[in-house]
């Protein structure tokens, strides 16, 4: 008699904590509570903050599952929680998402002191979006609370929270290149050495950046041990919700593509006749899901999510993408998610073997993918060959594209091109057509009127 | 040995740092507590600002 093995997939990412890990089954995301967390699992509960933290919609709700899909000998609860549609990095998103990822830790952090327990770990990892607000995701980050002991997270915290926020707001640099380069968190000594001298005059700096830089070990000598209790805790956690709150997000002054629409050198009448044209290509189409690539400051995002439908939006400008989440922030109805990807080099697959964390193109797609006022930069901004674009495209659409074709001679192609203009590929619409139709089916095209631009819906062709 | 302390046990680090800054804090809080009463000693009669601090809760 052979014993049937289970059928379920862990997480590559999930590996880190001996609590419990997530797995795949049965298409949907479960995470094992193993033996070892059993009391502090069981804490979170009868403590009511799992509870409390539901109810205000901070932590992602769970069930229970009775159904042994794992057959771990580890196995204490299997948990099914409520599924999160679209997973993103810190290095996708914009200093306010980062900044309410950490306001949102430390509020949950108040929240699990008050329960008698303590966030175990600090990660931004710990956190997703969905309906344009932060959620809580990991259940097994809390444990009993030791008054005698600091926060275990603390550094981690400083390392991926406040040091990117407090190099953002000295150097308006975005903090997703700093996620990227770091992480694991961008240690005290780096950032001390990038803050500007300025950033001295601020006593945050000093506590959390330069004191942490200097002290090179953990121990007082002579092995005296150190007295800490929750007073002492409430103020430091306390002081970094005040630096927190204070420190700058939006961007200082107006970035090359923020405003593009409000203040192009193209007419209003140009943004009126393509919307109305957006407007009529996506009303009698069905799509339960879009992507806007390139989005800008989500002009047509916005009308895309009008539908009630998700809406990923993705441009290669973090203040864009702030402006957009800070829109998003208040329209609880819309289901906007901006990120900051840049589509001629997006996200790469990372961590151990390459599996922790997916890549941009295998994890995205959408029944709808719009590409407005794009295809340009990618051809002559970044050389990008047409059939490249096209092929990329249709991997991300389930269905649709719609597709806006900026000719040549268009003034923003020209100011673009610069000094390369004898460089650059030459194409005109019957070029492009004839580059996407291995992927595409036009299905609609209509001229932007008052302009050389022309504006394509495309269906995917199934074959491809 | 830093390496080595780092190696066992990398999600902690940092209590040393942490104690001082909290006691720190500790004595900038004490401090303004401290001032403002002070201030509320001379200004009497005029508006009743609470301290807030720990002593008036125990």
């Amino acid at each position: 008699m052979t014993k049937k093995m289970p059928d379920y997939i862990p997480h590559p990412a999930s590996y880190r904590d001996p609590a419990g890990f997530v797995f795949r089954a049965n298409g949907l995301y479960y995470r094992q509570v193993n033996r070892s967390y059993s009391a502090d699992y069981e804490e979170l509960l009868r403590s009511g903050l799992y509870q409390k933290l539901t109810e205000k919609g901070l932590l992602v709700p769970h069930t229970e599952v009775d159904n042994d899909l794992t057959e771990h000998p580890d196995r204490y609860k299997i948990l099914l929680p409520e599924q999160i549609p679209y997973i993103s990095y810190p290095d996708e998103w914009s200093p306010s998402q980062l900044k309410d990822a950490a306001g949102l830790t430390l509020q949950i952090l108040h929240i699990a002191l008050d329960h008698g327990m303590i966030l175990k770990d600090a990660s931004p990892l710990n956190i997703q979006f969905r309906g344009g607000k932060a959620l809580f995701i990991d259940t097994l980050s809390f444990e009993k609370y030791d008054p005698a002991l600091p926060w275990v997270a603390y550094r981690q915290f400083c390392e991926c929270f406040l040091f990117p926020l407090l190099l953002h707001h000295y150097l308006s640099t975005g903090t997703d290149r700093i996620a990227s380069a770091w992480p694991e968190g961008i240690p005290a000594t780096v950032t001390a050495r990038l803050l500007p001298w300025k950033s001295r005059l601020r006593l945050g700096v000093w506590l959390h950046v330069l004191l942490p830089a200097s002290v090179r070990k953990d121990s007082l000598p002579g092995g005296r041990t150190l007295s800490f209790n929750k007073t002492k805790l409430l103020h430091l956690t306390g002081n970094l919700g005040n630096i927190l709150t204070r420190l700058k997000t939006a961007t200082a002054g107006p970035s090359a593509w923020n405003n593009y629409y409000q203040h192009t050198i193209m007419s209003q009448t140009y943004l009126a006749v393509k919307e109305q044209l957006f407007r009529e290509f996506t009303g009698d189409i069905g799509f339960r899901s879009a992507l806007d690539l390139g989005s800008n400051d989500g002009y047509f995002t916005k009308i895309l999510a009008e539908k009630g439908v998700p809406v990923i939006a993705i441009d290669s400008d973090w203040s864009c993408i702030d402006n957009l989440y800070r829109y998003t922030r208040q329209q609880p109805g819309k289901d906007i998610l901006p990120l900051r990807v840049d589509i001629a080099d997006p996200t790469p697959a990372r961590g151990f073997n390459n599996t922790e964390r997916s890549s941009f193109t295998s994890r995205t797609s959408a029944d709808l993918v719009v590409a407005l006022a794009l295809l340009h930069h990618l051809t002559w901004g970044r050389n990008i060959p047409l059939p490249e674009i096209a092929a990329w495209l249709s991997m991300l659409t389930g269905a649709w594209l719609i597709l806006e074709f900026v000719p040549r001679t268009d003034p923003k192609a020209l100011e673009l091109a610069g000094n390369r203009r004898s460089l650059l590929p030459d194409y005109d619409a019957a070029v492009l057509e004839a580059q996407f139709s291995p992927y595409f089916s036009i299905d609609k095209q209509f001229p932007i009127a008052g302009t050389e631009r022309v504006l394509y819906r495309m269906r995917k062709n199934t074959f491809v | 040995m830093k390496i080595l302390l780092l190696y066992i046990d990398p999600g902690s680090g940092s209590y040393l740092v942490q104690a001082i800054i909290a006691g720190i804090l500790g004595a900038l809080f004490y401090l303004k507590n401290g001032w403002i009463k002070i201030k509320s000693l001379f200004s009497k009669g005029k508006e009743d600002t609470p301290p807030g601090n720990d002593k008036e809760d125990a």
